[in-house]
């Protein structure tokens, strides 16, 4: 069966809001809903759509990135033909000289002269979604457009393209002529050669770009038209599997509405919260509002509200956290945090 | 094929017939267990983290489940390049079909499949049971005592010894005697159906087995006596640690129950020994604000809106609001609906608790849920 589609994910992009979440990972490997990282809902969608063919365009500190993807087993993309592909960027941005994505693009072509595929969807990395692609491919044959730009139901836009390959190869391969660095400079120039058409999506899509909006997307996920509309069996959300044991409750603990994934041991409190893989939380410990990523530890008695607590932190017995749901306390990557500590 | 210092032999055909219905359709070694796991997982992960890369299973009744799940062996870190796992199945020589019609026969029939890997030892496990073991310092241990075979041994408790296996060992831990369920019990060491052979004694007496028209080829009842009849050199290697059979409904119950708690005696979140299995990959659990998590083991994917009280729910498992499970085992995507109470029971996979619907257990027997039940309670279900 002839493939129509094939995926681009751009992951060239740095939001500074979420700097303390960044500075060990790209903004692909961000960690969100417990298990997975934000680039599993649209290389999810990909795969789901159909697409065999996925190359992936990372910048900087792609490492955890690499190590989430491997071959791409997991999202069933290591083949013999096509599957997935990992460019990192040899450019280096500098301050205020922003390489735009056709310049990536540009570095790997002979991924799209080898391509087999007639048409390509170019997106973004960090969009929570669960969409279906090959409605919008049928759409945009049909109204015969050159580019098709996917837009929110408020009309801004998803930062999503669909393309003919052909088109989207001439236009890397012009790009110094024409002056466009990317899809988002053709579809806002003020006059181009190119029809643009916009299609309207009306699912549940938010692009992640700051703290506050990570916070509050993750909260969303206890609701449960959200949750609905992310976690289809249909479409299931895949991601890099872990070897986890299901998680123990033990006597004392008291959990409400929390989304826990697997290998978590707890005898504390937990309210209104998210926590991933491996996290023991401690007899006497109340967490609410918090968003806990993988492997943390918070001791016995602690009080955490409103905090982002990234990988492997220690929070040491007693300690007490307090955030804003605007503005979450962000504690970084493998830190130790003690109860008498004030940063 | 590269030669290798041990293969393993991992007999997975039997029926388990005690636990009913579970195993209509399902292999026993497949059957869930833990909540995220099937049988086999355990011994399969023992191979994989005892360093033995080269697993043959030996499926026979309803294969189907069981074979897919193994598949080449990827989630136990078993698909390699030379050995990995290897699904052997009876399969029909050139006069006639044979069946496994007993654990040594088994073995026999696929003596071509080890010869391929010339080991030194070969391995005889079951799917049957829950421990972790590390086979490695079993083999050392064969090794050191220079040993024809080495026997796994348990103690047991000594009412319970004239159920199992039981063998009497000289100070030294030579085997010299071997009971199978004596009524009365020379010892309480119970013999854990864990075998190394040393490749040319399995070979030899295997042949001899055969040859035997009446025997039942079985490890326990025939070659093990055999190989004392003959003298040879049989050595007891004393196992300390958790092990439970879990071939009844009782106690695959007891066995799940036995994970709840917060110091167990199998610690699942043990890095350095994982139990490794096919993951679900589902999303992660959602605890609604009107649940009630007391003392339990959850997988992923489940949504939980009851109470839940000293039970152990496999992945994608629903609970709806005013339910409460207690000291149960829901097995994989089962529903159970609204108001329903359920106490002291086994969901299998699947099943569909209807709203409201009570099953409790008044003496200590532990319900194991079918269809038929469900239907005689819903007479239009």
């Amino acid at each position: 069966m002839k493939r129509k589609l094939l995926g681009v994910i751009d992951a060239t992009t740095y939001h500074e809001d979420l700097e303390d979440l960044l500075t060990h990972r790209s903004l692909a490997a961000l960690p969100f809903a417990g298990r997975y990282r934000i680039i599993d809902f649209v290389l999810s969608n990909m795969v789901n759509s159909g697409i065999r063919s996925v190359a992936i365009f990372p910048k900087m500190q792609y490492r955890s990135l690499m190590d989430h993807l491997g071959a791409g087993k997991n999202w069933d993309l290591n083949r013999k033909r096509d599957g997935l592909f990992f460019f990192p960027s040899p450019f280096v941005d500098s301050d205020g000289n922003r390489i735009g994505s056709f310049e990536h693009f540009a570095a790997n072509m002979d991924y799209f002269y080898r391509s087999t595929q007639e048409y390509a969807i170019i997106a973004n990395c960090y969009t929570i979604f669960n969409m279906e692609f090959r409605p919008i491919l049928d759409w945009h044959r049909h109204a015969k457009c050159d580019i098709t730009e996917i837009h929110h139901q408020d009309g801004s836009s998803m930062e999503m393209y669909l393309i003919k390959t052909s088109l989207l190869i001439k236009l890397i391969e012009t790009r110094h002529e024409s002056g466009y660095t990317c899809m988002k400079d053709i579809v806002t120039a003020i006059q181009n050669d190119y029809s643009i058409c916009h299609y309207k999506y009306n699912g549940y899509a938010v692009m992640i770009d700051s703290i506050e909006n990570y916070f509050s997307t993750s909260m969303k996920l206890l609701e449960s038209d959200v949750w609905k509309q992310l976690f289809l069996k249909d479409q299931p959300i895949l991601t890099k599997v872990k070897d986890e044991p299901p998680t123990k409750y033990i006597k004392g603990s008291s959990v409400k509405n929390a989304m826990i994934a697997n290998g978590c041991f707890i005898s504390g409190t937990v309210e209104n919260s998210i926590v991933s893989r491996g996290v023991k939380i401690g007899k006497g410990a109340v967490i609410k509002n918090c968003i806990i990523m993988q492997k943390c530890h918070i001791d016995e008695n602690c009080y955490l509200d409103s905090v982002i607590l990234d990988k492997d932190v220690k929070v040491e017995a007693g300690t007490q956290l307090t955030g804003t749901i605007r503005s979450p306390y962000v504690i970084r990557k493998g830190t130790r945090q003690g109860a008498l500590m004030n940063s | 094929m590269v030669k290798k210092k041990c293969v393993a032999m991992l007999l997975a055909g039997g029926k388990g017939s005690r636990l009913n219905s579970l195993t209509k359709d399902l292999a026993k070694p497949a059957v869930p267990f833990g909540g995220k796991y099937r049988i086999i997982d355990f011994t399969l992960s023992n191979c994989a983290n005892s360093g033995i890369d080269t697993v043959g299973v030996l499926t026979q009744y309803q294969p189907l489940l069981l074979n897919s799940y193994i598949g080449i062996g990827s989630a136990w870190d078993l698909d390699r390049k030379d050995g990995g796992v290897t699904v052997l199945p009876p399969y029909s020589e050139s006069s006639e079909v044979k069946w496994y019609t007993g654990t040594a026969s088994a073995i026999y029939q696929n003596l071509n499949y080890l010869k391929q890997y010339q080991p030194d030892y070969v391995l005889i496990l079951s799917g049957d049971h829950i421990y972790k073991m590390n086979y490695e310092s079993m083999l050392e241990y064969h090794i050191e005592k220079r040993a024809d075979v080495t026997i796994s041994l348990i103690e047991v408790p000594w009412v319970e010894a004239s159920r199992f296996g039981i063998m009497n060992t000289t100070d030294d831990m030579r085997i010299v005697e071997f009971e199978e369920k004596p009524s009365n019990p020379k010892n309480n060491l119970a013999s854990m159906g864990i075998y190394i052979f040393s490749w040319n004694i399995l070979k030899e007496y295997l042949e001899m087995d055969d040859r035997n028209p009446d025997s039942s080829h079985d490890f326990g009842k025939d070659v093990i006596p055999l190989l004392l009849e003959e003298n040879k050199k049989l050595f007891a290697y004393p196992f300390k640690g958790y092990w439970k059979d879990v071939g009844t409904v009782q106690s695959l119950w007891e066995g799940n129950m036995d994970l709840l708690g917060e110091d167990c005696e199998l610690d699942l979140f043990d890095q350095d020994w994982r139990i490794y299995s096919v993951n679900p990959n589902q999303p992660p659990q959602y605890i609604s604000s009107d649940a009630i998590v007391k003392e339990s083991l959850i997988n992923e994917g489940c949504t939980i809106e009851g109470e839940i009280d000293k039970s152990v729910l496999f992945q994608g498992v629903t609970v709806g609001k005013g339910s409460i499970i207690k000291e149960s085992v829901i097995m994989p995507d089962a529903t159970i609906g609204i108001n329903c109470l359920i106490e002291k029971a086994i969901v299998p996979y699947d099943v569909k608790i209807p709203d409201g619907t009570v099953i409790r257990s008044f003496d200590d027997e532990i319900i194991l849920v079918t269809e038929e039940m469900l239907s005689g309670l819903y007479p239009t279900y």
